[in-house]
């Protein structure tokens, strides 16, 4: 397991933004749903070792990120892409990325293959050279997940990784994350269901910083049907869990 | 991806290559991205508007130009350093990368410490091109001697402390005020650093501003017959090395759980640099004002220093040549011939000096911020008799062009060499009042002047009785040669005072 | 999101000219207010009370010649660059894209900031031994803030401080030459000229009157990628 989570807990002054998490996850691509607020941020933040928990327990690559040497181990093995990507504007794609590979400790020598390969599957190998401030949207968002998986990771956190993206791109971005599912723990927190179901092996449900389900995204299709609102079959099965989580 | 496992012994050195490679790469991107970049023109213009300009105006004098870019490039640098330094260490916050950036391997110290060297050594490069210019000018001008390093040591040593503190500043307060609050703080605790000083023992001459004792100022006598002391630019290096060091230390110091090893460790630099600090505080407090005019650091003195500085003197093709320290080849030809009018008066007379010889000066404090400049020693000593002076240029107080320094050589000096020949002095005969007042008449120097520090003091500074300057009008207006005539006979009376007025032609 | 009755909304007439005239000051007040908010003007104006205190304090020692002169221009860079830095703008382009009430809102916040520098710093000096008085001080402090707001529209607001911090330098020597010559006696280093020099006065308004032109009319330079 990539992934162990028991009793985890987080609190930002009053509010308890999770309020108790028990999950295990392997290889595979993980899906994190929930409505603003949910606490799926927070959640990833923790598994991401940007903030600690409040209480409970974490494991993440058989490691306890409590302690400075496991925690550095867990972070050469770690990618992450923040909800709201800060980069710096002078940089050149090729640069950020580097940048990144280097304070992953990706080994010296292998770093501008790793690059190359980064950009080249996020498709923004014609804008290598061209200065972040130049990009779009999209691009930009392109250019957070390349520096995301420039180190193999064994476990890939993506916050709304999706965003900006155009249908096309959505769709290479859901076979990419297929193919790194395979060998890492991915765990993707998004908004659009339709990512979940295309990509995603086992979804999680939060609300008010619990998980109100967990399983396969057929089975959360199933509890939709005749209960929920929604266009989408998942679309129903979100809402009606959240409305029995809530009733 | 396949593993390839490369021979136990050879592993750790292959790691090591690899840290050291990944580090030199990330000290590149950061140089290619640096803030620093963009403010050296800033800096380089202050530098050549103040610093450059200042000292270009000195003479050319290794001390002179070496002490005045010291303090000048501090001056110049210090603003934009300490307000790119402290754009950078805000970078993380004002990108909303920090997140991004603390989830990585790589420490936090390792990280920070790269882009404070990257923003360091772009001020680095800028300041020594400043260096290298106004030192190259200055071997083009200059006539002896060499560069000075350690001033250009003390100021590099100066903006690696202010970029250390503006680094932290800009990591520990990201706020838009912090880069402008660094850049004028820099500035302002440098200018400040130098007004507690009081005398020439002080512990406040640790600033990087301070060059010697701060009572005498930029002056041209001093580190010229006598060696650059380094004893004071060494415990400002020792200082400000140990600042920069307590600064990163503290800074770098892991701010997550765990890591026990390395927060004793940065705690431990950290203590060093401020134990490094503090030692060369207190070793500044014990210097002191030599006979030279330099701060002497006992614990840090060399005694070879107190060495004069060995030279060939540059001399003119007079009849009496006047000799001074090559270093002032540039003032020969306007000191002879400040000089020369009344050393044709005196030359082939008994008792005339041989040659007019440039002395070290020896300086004094005196009360409080007073500070005196002195010949050491006797102003005519040796067979034959060689006089000794100081060029004005050698005392304190606001650098002399040329023909300032001639004019006022030759109203200090001829009239003190005159009274040497006659033996002119208050209670003197009339008879040696009027040839004194004759020999400056004929050489166009001034009736009364200011002594010249360590000769013999010209007459009374009152006007003459109208006999005697009626007796020196009359012997002004013979010729030359019968004048050097009568005088190469009768001066041994004359000094004797067996010559009375009426005895005079 | 529900679907349901959305509330009634009491239709009006569209808004003509006399109700666009008509708008509450209270609604003026706010505007400025949120405005100087996203400025950090509260900021800048500790920050310009920290450097009238600094300079007050700073008076209570006796200083002499240039350095009398010198000191209060070292207060006076500071406060014209915390003006310069409140330039910056957070929202970048949606906020240039709103209506007519920006530029008058850069002018009336830039402007309030200078004044109320101005009377901090000659506040502190009264009563001590200003060297220069209150002239020098409005003259230096109009003209740094000018270079502060032009450094602004070049560089972007969070940069501006560059230039009020490069002058000081400028300025510190210029006044020194004043005492070792060879001096410099441009009116455009104003700092080294007499309090009562027109040509410095003149050169340091029309600094001011640009920078603020640039400002009111163009804003601060939006850094790239924000």
């Amino acid at each position: 397991m990539n992934v162990e989570i028991t009793g985890l807990t987080r609190r930002f002054g009053q509010n308890m933004a999770v309020a108790g998490v028990d999950l295990r996850a392997g290889p595979g691509v993980f899906g994190l749903l929930g409505p603003n607020g949910a606490g799926k941020t927070s959640l990833l933040r923790m598994l991401a070792t940007a903030i600690r928990p409040t209480s409970g327990r974490l494991r993440l690559l058989g490691r306890d990120p409590g302690s400075y040497g496991p925690r550095r181990e867990i972070r050469r093995r770690l990618g992450y892409l923040p909800q709201n990507l800060g980069y710096y504007p002078g940089f050149t794609v090729a640069e950020f990325v580097e940048y990144f590979a280097l304070l992953k400790e990706v080994p010296a020598a292998q770093i501008p293959a790793a690059v190359a390969a980064a950009i080249e599957r996020v498709e923004l190998g014609g804008e290598a050279k061209t200065k972040l401030r130049a990009l779009s949207g999209g691009m930009l968002r392109r250019a957070g997940i390349a520096q995301a998986i420039v180190n193999e990771p064994g476990l890939l956190l993506l916050d709304e990784p999706t965003a900006g993206l155009d249908p096309e791109q959505r769709v290479a971005f859901r076979a990419l994350l297929r193919e790194l599912g395979q060998r890492a723990t991915v765990v993707v927190s998004t908004h659009l269901v339709e990512d979940v179901g295309a990509a995603c092996t086992q979804v999680a449900l939060m609300d008010a910083g619990k998980i109100v389900f967990h399983g396969a995204p057929a089975d959360l299709t199933a509890r939709g049907e005749g209960h929920g609102t929604g266009d989408a079959p998942l679309e129903r099965g979100y809402s009606a869990v959240l409305a029995g989580a809530r009733s | 991806m396949t593993a390839v496992r490369a021979p136990a012994a050879a592993r750790p050195v292959h790691a090591t290559r690899g840290h050291l490679r990944a580090a030199a790469r990330l000290l590149r991107l950061e140089l290619r991205r640096n803030a620093m970049a963009w403010m050296l023109p800033v800096a380089a213009g202050l530098f050549w508007l103040t610093a450059y300009h200042k000292a270009m105006a000195a003479p050319p004098l290794w001390n002179l130009r070496a002490t005045s870019m010291q303090k000048g490039a501090l001056v110049a640098f210090a603003c934009p350093v300490a307000g790119a330094a402290a754009w950078m260490g805000s970078r993380e916050a004002r990108r909303h990368t920090t997140d991004l950036v603390t989830i990585t391997a790589r420490p936090r110290w390792a990280r920070l410490l790269t882009t404070w060297a990257a923003t360091t050594c772009w001020a680095m490069m800028g300041y020594l091109g400043c260096v290298a210019v106004l030192y190259g000018v200055t071997a083009q001008q200059a006539t002896w001697g060499g560069p000075l390093w350690w001033p250009a040591a003390v100021a590099a040593a100066g903006l690696s402390a202010v970029s250390a503190l503006g680094f932290a500043a800009g990591t520990l307060i990201p706020s838009r005020f912090t880069a402008p609050g660094a850049a004028i703080a820099a500035f302002f605790a440098l200018a400040l650093s130098t007004v507690l000083i009081h005398g020439s023992q002080s512990y406040w001459q640790i600033s990087p501003l301070v060059t010697g004792p701060w009572d005498i100022g930029p002056d041209a006598g001093v580190a010229t017959f006598y060696p650059y002391l380094p004893d004071l630019s060494i415990a400002q290096v020792m200082f400000l090395t140990g600042l920069t060091i307590a600064v990163l230390g503290a800074l770098l110091l892991p701010n997550g759980p765990g890591g026990g090893w390395l927060r004793a460790a940065a705690a431990t630099v950290s203590a060093a640099g401020l134990l490094a600090a503090g030692t060369a505080v207190a070793l500044a407090g014990t210097g002191k004002m030599d006979a030279h005019g330099m701060i002497a650091i006992p614990a840090l003195h060399d005694a070879v220093n107190d060495r004069p500085v060995h030279y060939t003197p540059v001399c003119s093709r007079t009849a009496i040549p006047v000799c001074l320290n090559p270093a002032y080849t540039s003032y020969l030809p306007a000191a002879t011939a400040a000089l020369v009018p009344v050393l044709n008066e005196i030359a082939g007379l008994p008792g005339a000096p041989a040659r007019i010889s440039q002395a070290a000066a020896t300086y004094q404090q005196g009360i409080g911020n007073s500070v005196r400049a002195s010949l050491a020693g006797p102003s005519i000593s040796g067979t034959p008799p060689v006089l000794r002076l100081l060029l004005p240029d050698q005392l304190l107080g606001p650098g002399m062009t040329t023909s300032a320094l001639a004019t006022a050589l030759r109203a200090s000096a001829g009239p003190a060499i005159v009274a040497g020949v006659t033996g002119d002095s208050p209670g003197v005969s009339p008879a040696q009042h009027a040839v004194a007042a004759a020999l400056r008449m004929s050489a166009g120097l001034p009736q009364s002047s200011p002594s010249a520090p360590g000769m013999q003091p010209p007459t009374a500074t009152g006007p003459l009785p109208i006999p005697v300057r009626s007796a020196a009008r009359r012997f002004a207006a013979l010729p030359a040669s019968a004048r050097h005539a009568w005088l190469v006979h009768h001066l041994a009376a004359l000094r004797a005072g067996r010559i009375t007025l009426a005895q005079l032609p | 999101m529900t679907a349901g009755t959305a509330p009634t909304v009491p239709t009006t007439a569209a808004p003509g000219r006399k109700a666009q005239l008509a708008w509450p000051p209270r609604a003026g007040i706010r505007l400025l207010r949120l405005h100087a908010a996203s400025r950090r003007a509260p900021a800048a104006i500790a920050a310009i009370a920290a450097c009238a205190i600094g300079l007050r304090i700073a008076l209570l020692g006796h200083w002499n010649t240039y350095g009398a002169l010198q000191l209060p221009l070292v207060f006076e860079a500071g406060a014209a660059a915390a003006i310069a830095v409140t330039t910056a703008s957070p929202l970048g382009e949606p906020e240039r894209l709103t209506g007519r009430w920006l530029p008058f809102l850069r002018l009336a916040t830039a402007l309030a900031l200078t004044a109320a520098a101005a009377g901090a710093l000659t506040a502190a000096g009264t009563g001590a031994h200003l060297a220069g008085g209150t002239l020098d001080v409005l003259r230096n402090l109009a003209g740094m803030t000018g270079i502060g707001l032009l450094c602004a529209a070049a560089l972007g607001g969070r940069l501006a401080w560059a230039g009020p911090t490069a002058y000081l330098v400028v300025g510190v020597y210029g006044l020194q030459t004043q005492w070792h010559p060879p001096a410099l006696t441009t009116p455009w280093i104003w700092p080294a000229r007499p309090p009562h020099d027109l040509g410095a006065a003149i050169c340091a308004a029309l600094v001011f009157t640009i920078g603020m032109a640039v400002i009111t009319a163009r804003g601060a330079r939006d850094p790239a990628g924000e």
